[in-house]
Order: structure tokens, then sequence, then C-alpha cells
């Protein structure tokens, strides 16, 4: 076994023994796609980077990897716990519980606002989520290493694992949510057939971002560090414990706040569920972030791929 | 027009690497640069490669560390962009390198299905070869356990069965095999000769020269990024024994 086939040509011509077994065998090895003898495969540039087009179409071909590794990843999370898979349902809720405590109850921000808890929750779920996909994908790259420099794949399915993890994670927690939106006094709309639409804006804007942290994160793990802080300011930017229209009197001031992608999907959401007054500017915002943000996440992203294994 | 026999064709290639200066720069000298963009240095690894691969081929690649042998290699598989020159191919080559493991903290089976889908495969499909990849990695009793307590043996043979599991066209081995005991090598010569006969090419890269007497048709032998010699294994491999390298092997 171990020195056949040594034989065919030892000198620059490796080989012209074609014969209709070994095609046959080709065919059903699944390669050498055409050995039919006569067609001469053209051959390809190795070295260019894939067009835009069909690395999205050869990332799509192998989208599975981005669902079945982080619901692997999700499994096994929570393995070595007494709760087990119980926590992805506990944890937001003694999340909601904290800040409940402390801005509803302790330091009194209720002002202007209905249905406190309904409007807290919402606020902090939806929060979470893009917190969560963030921190996920700046290190989806550098920890996996080990894959990258195995396996020749489109990177892009790195940080859409975490997304597609993180946003399997979140269900628990938006039931929660909207269980307790029920629960407060809040009766269904029309108003919620347009959640699903934020939602999906809000899914837009997370994959964007978690490209563009990936990428940044591989020459700059500092970004770890950084990244919590930037959420915690976010988060008092984004109106998740107080009601913006409350609080801040300017309305170029409250202009202001619909850049901020965060406070545009959390405000509208509450549009959907508890009926909560929505700017124009709000809505503008979050879909200006949710087209913006993936095409620059993508960009940057696929812009620098050929480095990240090196 | 080329040669229908070639399945790769790279022509006076050129591929440098940036090189970041350690340890990397703090806030003190950013500032006083007035920049923060990492210092690198661009270091020519492969200088002005041409050569040929072929069906039914194993080559050989040898020379000291430093040689350029793995650049070359990522740069085949579209790693590492080219500053000149060009490297064309049939298909994009698969590389089997010497790195860790996928997941260290998951089982051998999960790595199989992690692997197994970056390569392209449907979870079905894996689910199909699950067996075969198994057994081909002699792992049967050890798959459930992490992948951290594996051997380097171990790793090195689950790492080529789930490379190999799809009969790549073009198979670039970068130092893989010589983890490996004997029984690994004599798996890694069937898959070797399963991608030969399929009308594919394998390109060898390693220090151990009785691999290359072992597998390969034809030696390149390269020295700072440029290639010395061509030729008959036997020839080239005598040749670079005896040659005066400082660091050779």
């Amino acid at each position: 076994m171990a020195d056949d086939g040594g034989k065919p040509g030892t000198a620059a011509d490796g080989g012209k023994i074609d014969t209709a077994a070994e095609a046959a065998e080709a065919a059903t090895a699944g390669v050498g796609a055409g050995s039919q003898e006569a067609p001469i495969r053209p051959l390809i540039d190795l070295t260019s980077r894939p067009t835009a087009r069909t690395y999205l179409r050869e990332a799509w071909r192998r989208r599975e990897f981005a669902i079945v590794v982080p619901a692997q990843d999700l499994r096994a999370q929570n393995m070595d716990t007494t709760l087990g898979q119980l926590w992805h349902l506990v944890n937001p809720a003694l999340l909601v519980g904290v800040y409940f405590l402390v801005f509803g109850v302790i330091i009194d921000t209720r002002r202007g606002v209905d249905n406190f808890l309904g409007f807290l929750i919402v606020g902090v779920v939806l929060f979470h989520l893009t917190q969560r996909v963030t921190l996920e994908a700046s290190t989806s790259i550098t920890q996996n290493m080990g894959l990258i420099r195995s396996i020749q794949f489109p990177r892009i399915l790195l940080p859409a694992a975490s997304v597609n993890g993180q946003t399997a994670a979140f269900v628990p927690a938006l039931a929660l949510a909207i269980l307790a939106v029920l629960a407060t006094g809040e009766l269904p709309t029309l108003r919620w057939l347009v959640l699903p639409a934020v939602l999906v804006a809000q899914f837009a804007f997370n994959f964007g971002t978690a490209l563009l942290v990936a990428r940044i994160g591989t020459t700059m793990p500092d970004l770890r560090q950084i990244l919590p802080h930037l959420f915690r300011l976010l988060f008092y930017g984004s109106g998740v414990i107080f009601s913006v229209d409350a609080f801040v009197q300017s309305a170029a001031w409250r202009r202001a706040f619909a850049l901020n992608p965060l406070h545009d999907v959390i405000t509208c959401a509450r549009w959907c569920l508890l009926g909560e007054p929505v700017d124009l500017w709000v809505v503008a915002g979050l879909v200006m972030w949710s087209v913006l943000m993936p095409a620059i996440g993508f960009w940057v992203f696929h812009r620098s791929e050929q480095r990240l294994g090196a | 027009m080329s040669d229908p026999a070639v399945t790769v064709e790279v022509r006076d290639a050129h591929v440098s690497y940036r090189v970041f200066e350690e340890p990397a720069m703090g806030l003190k000298q950013g500032f006083a640069r007035g920049r923060m963009r990492r210092q690198y240095r661009m270091i020519p690894a492969v200088q002005g490669v041409t050569l040929d691969l072929h069906e039914h081929e194993t080559l050989g690649l040898i020379g000291p560390n430093g040689a350029g042998k793995s650049t070359l290699l990522a740069a085949m598989t579209g790693l590492l962009p080219l500053r000149s020159g060009s490297i064309r191919g049939r298909s994009r080559p698969s590389l089997l390198g010497v790195s860790s493991v996928l997941r260290p903290a998951l089982s051998g089976r999960r790595n199989i299905l992690i692997g197994g889908l970056a390569l392209g495969f449907t979870r079905a499909e894996v689910e199909r070869r699950m067996d075969e990849i198994i057994d081909f990695a002699g792992l049967r009793a050890d798959i459930d356990r992490p992948m951290r307590t594996y051997s380097s043996g171990m790793r090195a043979r689950l790492r080529f069965a789930i490379a190999t599991a799809r009969i790549p066209e073009i198979l670039l081995i970068d130092e893989a095999l010589t983890v490996g005991d004997e029984e690994f090598r004599r798996l890694a010569a069937e898959r070797i000769d399963d991608v030969r006969s399929a009308s594919g090419s394998v390109v060898l890269v390693t220090h151990n020269m009785n691999e290359i007497r072992r597998f390969c048709d034809r030696v390149v032998w390269l020295d700072e990024g440029r290639v010395r010699a061509v030729g008959d294994p036997a020839d080239i491999v005598d040749c670079y024994l005896a040659a005066p390298s400082p660091n050779s092997r």
C-alpha cells in the first residue's frame, strides 16, 4: 500500500493515465467534475478574493454551520448547572428584577410611563440581545483560530453563528417579556403585528455590528474590554430604564436620541406592545441602521477576510 | 494554452507577509508617533516561484525553515495575498496544517460535525459519513471524549480524517503526517492515493525525507523563497542532505 502509485512520471509530466475506471471513480468520489476525458476545465485564479456575490452564495450554501454549531454551544453552556436550559429563562427574569428594584422602586424613574414593568422588560430584553450578540461576535474569529487554520470556509459563518446563537437564546426572554406585558394588563392590538418587522430590523443591525466587531476584534483584542463600557453608555442613552420623552425636554435633543440604534429598536418595540408614543425620526433611524449597518459590516469584514487566518 | 493535465499553475509568485513589531505598541509610543497603527515590516517569504502541479501527482516541497514552504501553501489556498505573479488552479485546494484542534472542549464527534459543516457538508451528510470518519481516524473508543484529552497523534488523525472526508481534488499537506504513527501513515498514504487516482494532486511539505521518498513523485527544493532544484525525489533528497545549509532539516 505504502509505495504503490509512486511510479507515474517522476519527471515534470505527471500523468496521462486516464482510464475509464479512474474517471468513473473520480465521479463517484465527488471530484473532477467532467473528467469525461475531453473537456478541459479552465484554471481559476486562486489568489483573488471572491466577489461579494460568489462569497455570499458560498456562505449561504454552508449556512447550516451557522445554525448547528451555536445550537450545540448553547446546549453545552449550561450543562453542568442545576437549572440547565432553564437559565435561558431565569437569567433575563433576574436581570429585569434587578432593574425593577433599582429604577422602579429605589430610584423612581417611572415618570411618564403607565406600565413601568412592561416598559422596563421590553427595553432590557431587547437591549440585552444586541449586547450579547456584539460581545459574542467580537471574539468569534479569535476563538476559532484552530478551525480557521484547518479548514477553508467563508469566515462570515463565525460571526453569523454568534448572531444566530444569541438570537436563539433570546427567544425565551422575548416570550417572558410578552407574558409580562400581558400580565400587566396590556391587550394584544393590531400594532403587535408590527413587532416582527422591528425584530427583523434589529436582527439586521445586530448582524452588521457582529461583522464589524468580529473584524476589529481580530486586530484589536482590546475591544473586548471597551465594549462593556460602550454598552453601559448606550444603555443610559437608549431610554431602557426611563422614558426619554418624559425626561428630555428639548426636541432637538430628543431627535439626537434617534441616532442611537438601540433607542430606535426599543422605542419602536414599545410602540408595538405598549402603545408608547413613537417619533417619526425614531422609525427613520431604525430603518437607516438596519440597512446601513449590514452594509458597513459586510464591507469591512469581506475586505480583509484573507488576512484573518494569518 | 497550458498543459491540460495541469491542476495548479504557479507563475512567478511573490508573497510577503507582515510581521508586527513586538511588543504591540503601547499608548505612549502611539501618542509619540501620533498614530495608533501598529508598526510592521514586510517579510518577503516567496520570491518568484514558478511551478506546475499535474494530475495524479504527489509533489514534495522541501527546504530549510523559513524557505517559504508553508507560505507558498497558504498562498495556494488563498489565505495570503500575492504581491505579484499568479496562482491558478482547477479548484480551491484544501490545506491540511499542523494547527491545534478545532474545538478543544468538544468531543471528537462534535468536532467532526463542526468541521464537516464548515467543509460544506449538510448535517445529514456528516451523520451519514460519521462512522466512516471515526473508523478512518481509528478513534472508535475515544470519539466522545473532549478533543483536548487526545494525544497529538489522535488529533492529527482526526483532523486528517475530517479534512479528507470529501476527497479533495488538490490536497496540500503541511507537516501534518509527522505526528502520526505508522498506522496513521498507512492510512494517509491510502488517502493520498485516493486523491491521485481521482485525477487529483497532492503537495506534501515535510522535513522528513522518508516521507518524501515514500510518497512523492517529484520534489521541489525551496531556499530563501526561490526554487533551488526540481526533480526526482531520490536525487533531490541526496543533494539536499548533502548541502551545507546551516539549519536544514
